[in-house]
């Protein structure tokens, strides 16, 4: 079988899995705060922040603190047990393909997922944006150029952190180990985020690289930036390592 | 009776791990906190209890309700797996008493959480800080408003997990839950009342102590009766 019929296999899985309701419900609840409190915007002299990129970047703060990483476990648990249930597990390692392209296959549908939510997310800040601004009589909107280049630096930056939630479920039988592990890692990286060894933690990335952001766009604000020289080569070394471990280890409980 | 089959049920599921793993790392953050920052906050003038939940709380708050919410959901989905529940509605207990026995040991778990972060916090204020005559009262009256806070969360996550067929389902609207807590302003009065906004309270500085109290078993009053409807709506279309 092909990597794309395979892919497209796993897409049928999780076609009537309603995890887009668990992604929708995600990006509404962020944003309905931040319209209701949007006059909070136009008081940020300290920090030195327009009120516009205010908007933007709390919002994605919020997000890629938590919800973002939580909902990327959440997704593994789905991947995971579509199969455990029924066995499907065994089923599924006797079809013609090799163990490791079905990995790949369901770390895509992650990564897929993980976009989804981003884009969802960013169509939910236009339309609260285009609401904010008619309130508060003021234009919310930033250019489409900036949110996408912003959404995809985010997005890139989750690679590692998906890569090791996957081999964390792969490798973990005990579902609630696995979802245990994951939710337990998201937490210290808000404090991690601070220190010098942050690029060792593939789970504070997403957070780092907006809290780096709002550093920039606030003139009053020293925030940490990003330098691309430990941390570039150390994210694709985890990534290749937790993608190496998690192919190998796919389906091991059921290959004993 | 009911306890002990639940805890049977779970004993070799890492259910009891969970609790006391999440209890170790909340109880982590206080004395990490205080290895690293020992002059910032030995030269606050306060109470140690209030010094050391004032700095740490919000992030042991998190532990505590991400391992409800994870162990919640294992607890149901034990028996939605395999198809397990029609065996366990075939037998001599109803649903309710089920649910009673799962939030039963829940809030046991809960319990030996709390004890174990208390115990992190007197090993604090007895080594960084010097004890005043009105510590315990103070610690017990924290941890017990902690643990009141605290029951909403299990009993409304519980009622979720017995709602949704599916581990994922049930886990993602836990996380949700979580999320929402997370991001909601502390104004209105009536938005800090979300169940699992309540565990991130602390008895000191919160100003209407007695109506979350009141809030808490309002909320807990509440689940019961949801948890009643949905079992007899459930029934109704099965």
């Amino acid at each position: 079988m092909n990597f794309l019929s395979l892919l497209s296999v796993e897409y049928k899985k999780i076609k009537r899995s309603k995890i887009f309701l668990i992604l929708f419900a995600a990006a509404f609840i962020l944003w309905i705060p931040s319209i209701i409190n949007s006059d909070l915007n136009f008081h940020m002299e300290t920090e030195g922040i327009s009120p516009e990129n205010n908007f933007f970047i709390q919002g994605f703060m919020a997000m890629s603190w938590f919800m973002f990483p939580a909902s990327i476990v959440v997704v593994t648990v789905l991947l995971n047990q579509t199969e455990r249930a029924d066995n499907g597990i065994i089923k599924m390692l006797s079809l013609p393909a090799s163990t490791v392209k079905l990995s790949l296959a369901k770390f895509i549908v992650m990564l897929s997922l993980a976009a989804a939510q981003i884009l969802i997310l960013t169509g939910a800040y236009y339309a609260s944006a285009a609401i904010v601004s008619v309130i508060q009589d003021y234009n919310f909107i930033l250019p489409p150029l900036f949110v996408a280049k912003e959404t995809g630096i985010i997005f890139l930056s989750a690679l590692p952190m998906t890569a090791f939630f996957w081999m964390v479920s792969v490798c973990i039988q005990t579902p609630v180990f696995s979802v245990g592990t994951g939710m337990a890692s998201i937490v210290p990286s808000v404090l991690l985020i601070n220190t010098k060894a942050w690029f060792a933690y593939p789970m504070s990335y997403p957070l780092f690289v907006v809290s780096s952001e709002y550093g920039k766009l606030a003139a009053n604000l020293e925030t940490a930036q990003p330098e691309l020289i430990p941390w570039l080569p150390v994210a694709v070394v985890i990534t290749i390592i937790c993608l190496i471990i998690s192919c190998s280890c796919f389906g091991w409980a059921a290959r004993r | 009776m009911n306890i002990c089959l639940e805890y049977k049920k779970v004993k070799r599921t890492g259910f009891i791990q969970l609790f006391l793993c999440g209890a170790i790392l909340a109880a982590v953050v206080p004395v990490v906190n205080m290895v690293f920052r020992t002059e910032m906050y030995t030269s606050i003038h306060n109470t140690p209890v209030q010094i050391l939940l004032g700095a740490n709380w919000q992030l042991m708050a998190m532990f505590n309700v991400l391992v409800i919410v994870t162990g919640t959901c294992l607890l149901y989905h034990i028996e939605y797996d395999n198809n397990s529940i029609q065996k366990l509605k075939s037998l001599p207990i109803t649903e309710s008493q089920v649910f009673l026995g799962k939030a039963a040991l829940s809030v046991i778990m809960y319990m030996s959480v709390l004890v174990i972060e208390a115990g992190a916090v007197i090993f604090c204020s007895c080594h960084w800080f010097v004890t005043g005559d009105g510590f315990w009262k103070e610690l017990c009256q924290n941890f017990i408003y902690s643990f009141i806070m605290g029951l909403p969360c299990i009993a409304l996550s519980l009622l979720v997990s017995e709602a949704c067929k599916n581990m994922w389902m049930s886990f993602g609207i836990g996380v949700v839950c979580v999320f929402t807590a997370l991001i909601l302003p502390e104004k209105p009065f009536f938005l800090s009342l979300f169940p699992f906004a309540m565990p991130f309270k602390m008895l000191a500085g919160t100003k209407h102590v007695i109506n979350y109290i009141y809030a808490s078993a309002a909320w807990i009053a509440v689940t019961s009766l949801a948890e009643l409807l949905l079992i007899k709506i459930r029934r109704s279309f099965e």
